[in-house]
């Protein structure tokens, strides 16, 4: 299961949902526009029936039937997305504080991080390619939060607890992290780089701490 | 031996009825404490928006610095505590004092004191919160959800947090006095005939409002005594347990006051497409349960705020919010059943009512795609969630607003509002806030946080950013034209008499404005024997009409 892919096939299967619902939506308050057009021009008046009480219940069981398939979904999505997580390969301690971010390779002496002065040297958290890396992800003064927007996967940073996410990055690159927590004055600026390298790379990256 | 009886010189209805502003500030008539409630709030209305025009002036270009970051996240907190608790909440709480008493033939509202100590609460916290402005460190900067531990003493210095906290708390305590007066009125002083299933949508629409203020509301004040506490000594709120209770506390209101800023609006909706297709409103027993169903249900989906907090039920609240799919799909087919078979005239009210459907449509399916964590663990905290809140509450609850607004101003007022000019306010609105917030979703799937004070040139944000102002300004137009339509229809005076609409509530058969107690010798209460009393009067007075005709 690659890692995430579970967003995009619910994301992709509700906005249909949701397309098609606002289309009956519409399709709905056109066609009783152009039907009340037709009634005055017959010299109709409106019509007088306020309930139709079998045409109701049977809405509602539609209606019932559309939120069981859609919360059948969000649970099966939900469990697809983080099952047991395998074995890391790596742990990564993740700490955000006012206004940077601090990675610490657990088991090794690497801890690095960046001048966060404005947008330029900014950190870069290291995984290696294809294998599992468990973030430890947590906060030393206020809530923050890490948001990877390619990677489609956010957790929020407390100060005093430690939240846990298994990540599996399957191609090298380099994408932009952003805080996803209102953390004070420069929240707007407080981003970091996840890159994924080759396993060996990442070796000689932990062996030297230099990227 | 008994005490003399202390006789307490009472104003008569004639001294009361005087326009001076004593007896406007210290009112004991719903009318007038509604009327207080909702002129409040509009004028709140326009600071708190005037605030989003900057912040959007600023977010139109990367890198701009008209505000620096402390003013502008001191105008975003203004703008969101600003429009949710100072003004929606109180513009849909004000339409039930005004409104709920008339409808259900009261002559006056219960409690009215402790209505009018409860505005007098909200005026007082809302001075609070834009007193922040003048101190020396300026207003709170921490968000309309003020989440410790940035509130608390130690990152968050200077007084504005604190009066912050103690505005919030004062405008919550003022909502919670009028809606369980409220309440009291709509449930026991109704005319004897106006039994339960013979109220109106409205009616029924703020019952459920304020069930859920009261439920809601007091965890807000417990909450906010945590930020207060840990303002005072945060030293002793530094374990993560406070911060989770907090935010479990806040959102336990959080949530329910999103449909606090929503059932009254619902209730606009219906009547004047009950008013204006010259229809009973379908569903009626469906609505009305489903209102129940849907407020039971809105105390507890708080959790799905709490998603990507790794320390929540993420399934559970999944389910409970998913489920709320239900009574809003029953709601929705009210609305579609009304329309269908009507005879439209299309006023500005029912051209605001007919726009609330599909926009507020796009809030609610888009709240369904958040409603799935696997779905909000890539959206939540982005411009995606400002989107959908902002179709939810602007596209949807203030479009509502504007249609009760324009259906009753007459009846409040005694004077028309111009046509003219209300159908270009509701165009530029609808132009303005489509192009405004269309572009929140694209900008929030494409990775843009919320509360950014700037972006950077080259993140991808610029053109979507600047669509998404062009259309605020665009709202700043229509709401320009608005208040000059307030202004119009004062000097024009258009009288309007007590039923301008051919609406089908009791409030309709009153004059407009009412009497002082509502219903007098001349406008009595007249037998009620369905939600829709003036209707049955007329169309058993053409069906008499045609049974002569035919003799």
């Amino acid at each position: 299961m690659p890692f995430r892919s579970a967003f995009s096939q619910l994301f992709t299967q509700d906005t249909i949902i949701a397309w098609v619902v606002f289309g009956l939506v519409i399709v709905a308050m056109t066609g009783a526009m152009g039907y009340s057009w037709y009634r005055g021009r017959k010299g109709m008046g409106p019509l007088k029936a306020a309930e139709a009480n079998r045409l109701e219940l049977g809405y509602a069981g539609a209606l019932i039937g559309m939120v069981v398939f859609l919360v059948i979904s969000s649970f099966a999505a939900n469990a697809k997305d983080y099952p047991d997580p395998p074995k890391p390969a790596v742990t990564v301690t993740v700490t955000g504080y006012q206004w940077c971010w601090r990675f610490h390779y657990e088991g090794t002496p690497v801890t690095s991080s960046g001048q966060c002065q404005g947008l330029r040297d900014l950190p870069v958290l290291e995984v290696p390619i294809g294998q599992p890396v468990r973030l430890n992800v947590t906060a030393t003064d206020v809530l923050h939060a890490v948001w990877v927007p390619q990677w489609r996967f956010k957790l929020y940073a407390y100060p005093g607890h430690v939240n846990s996410i298994t990540i599996t990055i399957p191609r090298a690159g380099r994408w932009i992290a952003r805080c996803a927590q209102l953390c004070g004055v420069y929240h707007y600026e407080m981003d970091f780089w996840l890159r994924a390298v080759p396993p060996a790379t990442f070796q000689r990256f932990l062996r030297t701490g230099r990227p | 031996m008994t005490a003399p009886v202390k006789v307490v010189p009472f104003p008569s209805p004639a001294e009361e009825e005087r326009d001076g502003l004593p007896q406007w500030l210290l009112t004991t008539d719903h009318k007038r404490i509604g009327i207080l409630t909702i002129g409040t709030a509009l004028f709140l209305f326009f600071l708190n928006g005037a605030l989003a025009l900057t912040m959007r002036a600023q977010l139109a270009q990367p890198n701009l610095h008209i505000l620096s970051p402390q003013a502008y996240l001191q105008f975003m907190t203004q703008h969101g505590t600003g429009m949710i608790a100072l003004t929606i909440t109180p513009l849909a709480i004000g339409l039930g004092v005004y409104l709920v008493p008339l409808q259900v033939g009261a002559p006056r509202m219960a409690a009215p004191r402790a209505a009018l100590l409860g505005y007098w609460l909200y005026v007082f916290g809302s001075l609070a919160l834009i007193w922040g402005f003048v101190t020396p460190t300026g207003g709170s900067q921490d968000g309309w959800w003020g989440y410790t531990p940035l509130s608390s003493g130690a990152y968050s210095q200077g007084e504005g947090m604190s009066l912050w906290t103690a505005g919030t708390f004062l405008a919550a305590v003022g909502m919670l006095l009028m809606s369980a007066t409220m309440l009291w009125t709509a449930l026991r002083m109704r005319a004897p005939h106006v039994t339960l299933p013979r109220m109106p949508v409205f009616t029924w629409t703020e019952i459920v409002t304020c069930l859920m203020v009261l439920s809601g509301f007091p965890s807000l004040l417990l909450g906010l005594g945590i930020v207060a506490a840990s303002r005072v000594d945060p030293a002793r709120f530094t374990t993560n347990g406070w911060n989770i209770a907090y935010q479990n506390l806040f959102w336990f209101y959080g949530h329910p006051v999103v449909y606090v800023m929503f059932f009254p609006f619902v209730g606009c909706v219906a009547e004047s497409l009950a008013t204006f297709t010259g229809r009973r409103f379908f569903g009626y027993k469906g609505t009305v349960l489903s209102l129940l169903v849907f407020a039971a249900g809105s105390m507890s989906v708080w959790g799905h705020h709490l998603f990507a907090s790794g320390q929540n039920v993420n399934d559970y609240f999944s389910l409970t919010s998913i489920f709320l799919t239900i009574p809003a799909g029953v709601e929705y087919f009210g609305f579609l059943g009304t329309l269908w078979g009507g005879r439209f005239r299309y006023t500005t009210s029912m051209l605001f009512a007919l726009a609330f459907i599909p926009q507020f449509l796009i809030g609610g399916l888009t709240g369904i795609l958040v409603a799935n964590p696997a779905i909000d663990y890539h959206v939540n905290n982005s411009y995606f969630i400002l989107g959908h809140f902002h179709y939810t509450l602007f596209a949807g609850s203030v479009f509502g607003f504007f249609a009760g607004f324009y259906l009753w101003f007459p009846k409040a007022t005694g004077i028309m509002l111009n046509e003219r000019l209300g159908k270009l306010h509701f165009l530029l609105l609808t132009i303005g806030a489509n192009t405004a917030f269309i572009p929140m979703f694209f900008l929030g799937y494409d990775g843009m946080p919320r509360w950014m004070a700037t972006y950077p040139a080259g993140a991808g944000f610029t053109t979507l950013s600047l669509i998404s102002s062009i259309g605020a300004g665009i709202i700043g137009l229509g709401m320009c034209v608005f208040a000059l339509n307030l202004y119009e229809s004062a000097r024009a005076k258009v009288p309007a008499g007590p039923n301008p609409w051919l609406a089908h509530t009791l409030e309709w058969s009153t004059s407009s404005p009412p009497p002082r107690f509502n219903f007098n010798l001349t406008y009595p209460v007249i037998r009620v024997h369905s939600y829709a009393p003036l209707l049955n009067l007329r169309e058993r007075a053409l069906a008499a009409q045609q049974e002569r005709r035919e003799a």
